[in-house]
C-alpha cells in the first residue's frame, strides 16, 4: 500500500502534519496549479499502515485519514511490478 | 467496507472552509456507522440548518436537510413512523441550542432513540460570526465585539438533566475516541448525544487568536480534560481550571426509551 494525497480534495490546513507520529506530513512550499498548498510526504514509507495493512488485514494508526476533514487522505495498492522502498529506522 | 463508501464522492470537495472540524466529525460518525454494520437502506441522517447540517448532502443514504432547529423534530417523526431505521441527527449548536433548544430538552425527556451528533463550534458560523448560545465568556464574534458577557450553555449537562440516556463530549482532535463514543450512541437504546467540539478557523478563530486551524486544535488538546480527572480533583478539593473542556462519556444510563428497534 502507497499514501496518497488527493490534490483535488485538499484544501491545505495542514492538520495532517500535526497528528502524523511519524511525522510525516511536512508543510508544502509551492501552491499547485488551484492555488493550495499542499503537504508534502517525507518518506511515506515510513508510515505503519502502508506496510502492514495487509499483514494485519485492518487498518492501523490511520489518525490523519480520520483527522483530514477533506476526505483527502488515502492508501491505494501498488500497481502489479510497480517498485516499493522501504525504510527502515533504529 | 470502508467509511468512504459512504461518501458521496461526486459531490467532494465539500462547501466546508480549509480546516473546518466538521469533515472530522462526518468521517467519525461514518466510521462509527460502519462499525456498526448498519446497512444504507435503514439509516436516515437529518439535519437543520447551518455549516454542520450540510453534513448529510455529503453521504450517500437517504437524508433530511429541514427547517432551522427543527432536525429533531423530524426525526422523532421518522423514528415514530418506522422504529426500524437508524436515524442520526447532525446538528450544530445554534440549531440545537438556540433556535431548537426547546425540541432537543423534549427529545431528551421522550428518550427517543436516535444518536445525535452536534458539532459545537461555538460561533453561527455560516451567516457570518454572531455569538451563539455556546460562546464562551468574553469571546468575540460580530454582535459581541467587546467580548460576550453571557456565561455559555453547557449542553451535555443540559441532556443530562432533562433525561438523555448517553452523553459525553469529545473534540475533533480525538478522532478515534470520538468514534468510539458515537458506536456506543448508536448501540444505546434511547437518546444519545454526543458533543463534538470542532474548530472554526474562519469566524471564531480569526477574532479570537486562533487564525490557523492548528492553533485552536493545539488549544482542544492542551485544555481537554477527562471526566474521571476532574472528578477525582473535585474530590480532593483542587481548583479545575476555568477554561477546562470537559471530555469523556458523562452518563450512561437505563430509563425507558421510546421507538426501539422492534
Amino acid at each position: 500500500m502507497k499514501l496518497v494525497i488527493d490534490e483535488k480534495r485538499c484544501k491545505g490546513c495542514n492538520l495532517c502534519t500535526m497528528v502524523c507520529p511519524y511525522k510525516i506530513y511536512k508543510p508544502g512550499k509551492k501552491p499547485n496549479e488551484r492555488g493550495i498548498v499542499v503537504p508534502e510526504l517525507d518518506r511515506p514509507e515510513r508510515c505503519p499502515n502502508c506496510r502492514l495493512q495487509a499483514l494485519y488485514g485492518r487498518t492501523l494508526c490511520g489518525m490523519c485519514q480520520m483527522i483530514c476533514p477533506d476526505q483527502a487522505i488515502s492508501w491505494v495498492d501498488e500497481k502489479p511490478g510497480e517498485k516499493k522502498k522501504v525504510a527502515i529506522e533504529f | 467496507m470502508t467509511y468512504t463508501d459512504w461518501l458521496r464522492a461526486d459531490r467532494l470537495p465539500h462547501i466546508y472552509c480549509a480546516g473546518c472540524g466538521n469533515g472530522t466529525v462526518i468521517n467519525c460518525t461514518l466510521n462509527a456507522v460502519v462499525q456498526a454494520g448498519l446497512k444504507k437502506e435503514e439509516t436516515v441522517f437529518v439535519s437543520g440548518i447551518g455549516c454542520s447540517s450540510r453534513a448529510p448532502g455529503y453521504i450517500v443514504t437517504d437524508s433530511l436537510h429541514t427547517t432551522h432547529g427543527r432536525a429533531l423534530a423530524f426525526a422523532t417523526g421518522i423514528k415514530m413512523a418506522n422504529p426500524a431505521l437508524s436515524v442520526i441527527v447532525f446538528t450544530g449548536d445554534g440549531d440545537l441550542a438556540a433556535i431548537g433548544g426547546n425540541h432537543f430538552i423534549h427529545a431528551c425527556r421522550r428518550n427517543i432513540d436516535l444518536t445525535v451528533v452536534c458539532m459545537n463550534n461555538m460561533i453561527y458560523g455560516m451567516t457570518g460570526g454572531q455569538g451563539s448560545p455556546t460562546t464562551p465568556r468574553m469571546a468575540l464574534s460580530t454582535t459581541t465585539p467587546y467580548g460576550s458577557a453571557e456565561p455559555a450553555f453547557d449542553l451535555c449537562e443540559l441532556a443530562i438533566a432533562a433525561g438523555a440516556n448517553y452523553v459525553s463530549r469529545w473534540t475533533s482532535y480525538h478522532v478515534k475516541e470520538l468514534t468510539r463514543a458515537i458506536l456506543a450512541g448508536l448501540r444505546t437504546p434511547g437518546l444519545s448525544f454526543i458533543e463534538a467540539m470542532v474548530q472554526c478557523p474562519t469566524n471564531f478563530g480569526r477574532r479570537n487568536r486562533y487564525r490557523q486551524p492548528l492553533d485552536q486544535v493545539e488549544y482542544f488538546k492542551a485544555h481537554g480534560m477527562l471526566v474521571e480527572k476532574v472528578r477525582r480533583m473535585q474530590e480532593e478539593g483542587r481548583e479545575i481550571p476555568p477554561d477546562t473542556i470537559v471530555l469523556g462519556e458523562l452518563a450512561r444510563r437505563n430509563r425507558p426509551a421510546m421507538g426501539v428497534k422492534p
